[in-house]
């Protein structure tokens, strides 16, 4: 009972120590914006007030307390014992912090890893203003809390309340996100929905020297955006234990991102088609919205929640024009040279959930707790026409061999057969959940959960304009090149009514219920296990298969007998099957199901081969098991220590083979006293995924044997088979010091990441290559180049104290680092290679780059 | 570039050399307690040195009016460190802070050893379980944030009872005092001090200063009350 006392007294004391309650970041049901407020310059949010209190812990004993793992908690922050009456005999008082100064960044300032997320300029820098009043007679309290970097990096927030009755919170930040600072966009209008070739390049009228010589001249670009983000939200506790909120926040996400374009043939067809790596527009806004009601009793517990999610992109296309002229490989003449193309952007969509809890507490330190939530996604917008060309596209060989089309037919709205989405999907969620402890050695624990998504999406791709099916390919630029592949079914032309291709959209969906229980079993003093078993039954709808079943048997063993360390020892064991594997569950979707469909006498291509097994549904047997150690080094250390290992199999012949993954961190943390802190960490991960497949016999596609679906037939023979062997390994380590002087504060920090990636391959022959003839064949060896991501980054800083009032920091971050990838490779001689355009060069290989800062520091 | 990046590196270190240079902060009188060991005194030459006391503590540690603190059975080591409060300015008072200066470390280790060693006054009558002193005392008043006094002073008053067997970080366990025979007025005029943060210069003030922050005038009263009877 001493013991008891002596403890809630120490929580007292220390809760009343760390009085800085403008420290204080917690999560709640009415949470806005970000949990974390901070930026690169200091991450945490309030590192300027966070240096440990030299009173220690507790004014009850010197030492500092450890968690019932054995970690040790940190030192309480400072308290600020500056506050001062916000007026003459006023019950409020403020206490305030603001600092500001100048930075100045030097080196390869404009390295895509140093500022990726971050707006690092030079000149003047808000590091912190903080300032807190409250009233302790009332409760009563307001708080503010704002940094800025730069104009796209900064944040803003702002709360007051009473503890125990109401809070209110606003804030706003801006978060930049720089995707590529390498970049040379080909194209004018960068960042609007309309790509523009530059002068003297004509659009389907252009060589690849030509374009490569233009592309050469073009301006260095940073692309990227920003996150502009603001909110609102209030908290009352209205009635005894009843608690409404509600919330709103609002994300602008504005710039431009690296994005695709057309990307045909061009490997196989050199000088005609295409793949061109665009610019495209962000400029997006989502708006939640979250608002509900608690009762948070002793015995009975209950919320209703509804949240929602409107997302809005301004910017509903993207057009950009083709360099390249298109060549058809058979008929003459020429009668279409597609010039231009357009990609439809993410469409407005709206998300709504309403969810409901009533919990109970039972006897036997009991709970049983039912939720229950319905959901539904919508999405509306008016459909753009299939195609933006103009006049005639398609191939014209004979009469009887006439594959033209009328863009006139394609590049209205008057083509579609329904002018909006109209897409929808539902969910439902009950998930009924029971833990008992009967005895403080004994607990169990059951569950069950069952959630569902119905997709509700219909859409057929129907042309009433001509009475054909499906969607013209690449704006009819490929059906330009090579006969009949248009992209369309058409049961009245013989031409078309053996086309297969896709005329419904899929409404993937499916239904999961999951089973679980366990125990826990306190076997001793000092040992304690615990046991769960789940049985996870997954219903896919238009899928491969239609059930897939996963049970899960977890055995976990905590131990504090080896002196005062802990130990927790996981092992896990799953095993995944289900029903029967139908390798081609589309159909329906396909113009095969339509009426007119004509089988060709050779039968239809098949879709793939029946050997394979896509990795979330194949059979599986995993193996987990992961260790923790956690060893109290005297009082004032700790030493801890994690190692996993994760081993996956794969059911599969074709498919994903095998996952492993394996590592482990070690980490030591010393705090000798309030005024010294210490800490180091190493670790490693390695992972390794291995995958088959088998390249389709091309020569049998136009053959008999091309609707053999067997491993080993006529159109996936053993000898096109493949392997990828893809590993990656990633080391890290950091170090840590701090230690107070008195007036002088330094803190020292260090950082080095290192990952290296290196795909693997083998084949069983040529066959198995995308491309067979030499000398690519000689030339492919067993391995891409490695790729490799190295990061040193070095922060050492003071903090000097003047007065009572003014202090200054001065700090110096310097950051180095290498990066390769072999998809890069090449394109510092040229980003124009053939009718292939590139926009971004990647990371520079090699950068340095130091920040240098100085700041004044006022408490106000 | 690089030679941009090295000259702001030359002149950060110049202004981190600079920051080093200054010196360190200056102290205010407070005395930390919790590493405080427990204390031995001679008890007969602590005897010697006792007549000024007596004044107002009375020749044998029992005050000589309720408004002085009985001495007599005190927790040795919390009479040395309040003594030495006095002396170093952690602790005021008008009359003791001018006597305390005059004494040195063994002087004041003797005389905590004799007022230790004197009998403490007996219960003036039998407690009353159920008042709001004792309620307060024993069991605190959660819903105001006011912690038991026994989890400190012990549950008979008499000061505090550690567990030996914990190996949790204990507290100075001898600093604390025996609260059992203690006059109320002095006990009301300390807990007074510590809920208008007047006694703040040793760590175990501050703990108390928590304590008695949300004790309103009628619950020092009772408590006050409560252990002069113990």
């Amino acid at each position: 009972m001493r013991k008891m006392l002596a403890a809630s007294l120490t929580i007292a004391i220390t809760a009343s120590l760390v009085g800085s309650r403008a420290l204080a970041d917690s999560s709640d049901s009415a949470r806005v914006g970000d949990i974390q407020y901070g930026n690169a310059l200091d991450p945490t949010g309030w590192a300027p007030l966070a240096w440990p209190d030299p009173r220690g812990f507790s004014w009850l004993h010197a030492g500092m307390m450890r968690t019932p793992s054995g970690v040790l908690y940190p030192y309480p922050p400072q308290r600020d014992e500056q506050s001062s009456p916000l007026y003459r005999n006023s019950d409020w008082v403020y206490s305030g912090f603001l600092q500001i100064g100048y930075l100045h960044v030097g080196g390869d300032t404009h390295a895509e890893f140093f500022r990726q997320y971050t707006g690092w300029k030079s000149g003047i820098a808000l590091g912190l203003f903080a300032l807190y009043a409250d009233n302790p007679k009332t409760g009563q309290y307001v708080e503010f809390r704002g940094s800025r970097l730069s104009g796209d990096d900064q944040y803003y927030r702002l709360r007051a309340g009473q503890y125990g009755k109401y809070k209110i919170e606003g804030f706003y930040r801006d978060i930049p996100h720089a995707v590529s600072t390498n970049a040379y966009p080909l194209w004018n209008g960068v960042g609007s929905t309309n790509l523009t070739l530059p002068a003297p390049l004509v659009p389907g009228g252009s060589t690849p020297a030509e374009v490569a010589a233009v592309a050469n001249t073009r301006p260095r670009q940073t692309i990227g955006l920003t996150r502009q983000r603001a909110g609102l939200s209030f908290e009352d506790n209205f009635y005894r234990d009843w608690t409404g909120y509600v919330s709103i926040v609002n994300e602008q996400r504005s710039g431009d991102r690296l994005w695709g374009g057309p990307m045909f043939l061009n490997y196989i067809l050199r000088d005609n088609g295409g793949a061109l790596e665009t610019v495209r527009p962000i400029d997006f806004t989502t708006t939640n919205v979250s608002m509900g009601l608690r009762d948070v009793g002793t015995v009975w517990q209950f919320q209703l929640n509804y949240t929602g999610s409107f997302f809005r992109n301004h910017k509903d296309e993207l057009n950009y024009q083709s360099p390249f002229a298109l060549t058809n490989v058979v008929g003459v003449p020429q009668v279409a040279n597609i010039q231009q193309g357009q990609f439809s952007l993410e469409p407005d969509n709206d998300y709504h959930n309403l969810r409901a809890e009533l919990s109970r507490s039972l006897k036997w330190n009991g709970q049983f707790s039912l939720a229950a939530a319905w959901g539904t996604m919508r999405q509306n917008d008016p459909l753009l026409p299939p195609v933006t060309c103009t006049g005639t596209g398609g191939i014209f060989i004979s009469p009887s061999a006439d594959y033209t089309f009328n863009c006139a037919n394609w590049n209205t709205t008057a083509a579609l057969s329904q002018q909006t989405a109209n897409a929808r999907i539902d969910t439902g969620l009950l998930d009924a959940r029971i833990t008992l402890h009967p005895s403080p050695k004994f607990g169990w624990h059951a569950g069950l959960r069952w959630y569902r998504e119905d997709n509700k999406t219909n859409y057929l791709a129907f042309n009433p304009l001509t009475g054909q099916y499906g969607y013209i390919a690449e704006n009819g630029s490929q059906g330009s090149i090579i006969p009949g592949q248009i992209g369309i079914f058409d049961p009245r032309n013989p031409l078309y009514a053996s086309y297969v291709t896709q005329v419904r959209a899929i409404p993937f969906g499916y239904t999961d219920t999951v089973f679980d229980t366990g125990i826990d079993w306190r076997v001793s003093e000092n040992n304690t296990l615990n046991l769960t078993y789940s049985f996870d039954r997954d219903q896919p709808k238009y899928r491969e298969r239609k059930l897939v079943n996963e049970q899960r048997i977890k055995l976990g063993w905590v131990d504090r007998a080896l002196g005062k360390a802990t130990l927790r020892l996981d092992y896990e064991f799953a095993y995944r099957n289900g029903g029967p594997y139908n390798y081609d569950p589309y159909a329906p979707f396909y113009s095969t199901s339509l009426p007119g469909f004509v089988t060709p006498p050779l039968g239809n291509v098949a879709f793939t081969t029946d050997a394979m097994r896509k990795y979330d549904l194949s059979n599986r047997i995993e193996h987990k098991l992961h260790a923790t150690l956690i060893y109290p080094i005297g009082d004032t250390a700790t030493f801890s220590a994690i190692a996993y290992a994760t081993r996956d199999d794969y059911g599969a012949a074709i498919g994903r083979q095998a996952t492993r993954n394996r590592g482990f961190d070690v980490s030591w943390d010393w705090q000798p006293s309030p005024m010294t802190s210490m800490s180091a960490n190493l670790g490693r991960a390695d992972s390794s995924l291995d995958f088959t497949n088998v390249a389709d016999n091309e020569d049998v596609t136009g053959a008999p044997g091309r609707d053999n679906p067997s491993l080993g037939g006529p159109l996936f023979p053993l000898a096109n088979q493949w392997q990828g062997l893809d590993h990656e390994r990633d080391y890290n380590a950091g170090l840590t010091f701090r230690r107070d002087f008195g007036r002088v504060r330094a803190d020292l920090g260090y950082t080095y990441t290192y990952a290296l990636g290196r795909i693997g391959y083998v084949f069983a022959s040529p066959g198995a290559l995308p491309i067979t003839q030499q000398p690519f064949v000689d030339g492919v060896g067993n391995a891409f180049p490695d790729n490799h991501y190295h990061i040193n980054t070095l922060q050492l800083g003071f903090d000097i104290t003047f007065s009572r009032t003014f202090g200054m920091r001065v700090f110096d971050l310097f950051e180095t680092g290498s990066f390769a990838d072999w998809h890069y490779l090449g394109l510092q001689d040229n980003l124009v290679i053939d009718h292939r355009i590139y926009t971004d060069l990647g990371p520079q290989p090699h950068y340095s780059a130091n920040l240098v800062g100085v700041m004044l520091n006022v408490k106000l | 570039m690089i030679f941009t990046t090295r000259a702001t590196i030359g002149a950060s270190i110049a202004l981190l050399a600079m920051a080093v240079g200054v010196a360190l902060a200056a102290t205010v009188p407070f005395d930390d307690l919790r590493e405080q060991a427990p204390l031995h005194g001679d008890t007969a030459a602590g005897a010697t040195k006792a007549a000024v006391c007596a004044a107002c503590h009375g020749a044998n540690g029992i005050a000589v009016a309720a408004t002085f603190p009985n001495l007599a059975g005190q927790s040795q080591t919390y009479l040395y460190v309040q003594l030495r409060a006095f002396k170093d300015g952690a602790r005021t008072n008008a009359v003791m802070q001018p006597l305390a200066r005059t004494l040195t470390d063994a002087d004041m280790r003797n005389l905590a050893a004799h007022f230790a060693s004197l009998p403490g006054r007996p219960a003036a009558h039998t407690a009353q379980a159920t008042s709001r002193g004792s309620i307060l005392f024993h069991d605190g008043d959660a819903a105001r944030g006011v912690p038991p006094c026994q989890g400190c002073h012990g549950v008979d008053g008499r000061g505090p009872h550690p567990d030996a067997a914990s190996t949790a970080p204990q507290p100075a366990w001898s600093t604390f005092p025996v609260l059992a025979g203690q006059n109320a007025p002095y006990v009301l005029a300390q807990l007074q001090a510590y809920h208008d943060g007047t006694r703040i210069g040793t760590s175990n003030d501050k703990v108390m200063q928590g304590v008695a922050h949300n004790l309103d005038a009628a619950d020092m009263q009772v408590l006050a009350d409560y252990v002069s009877t113990l």
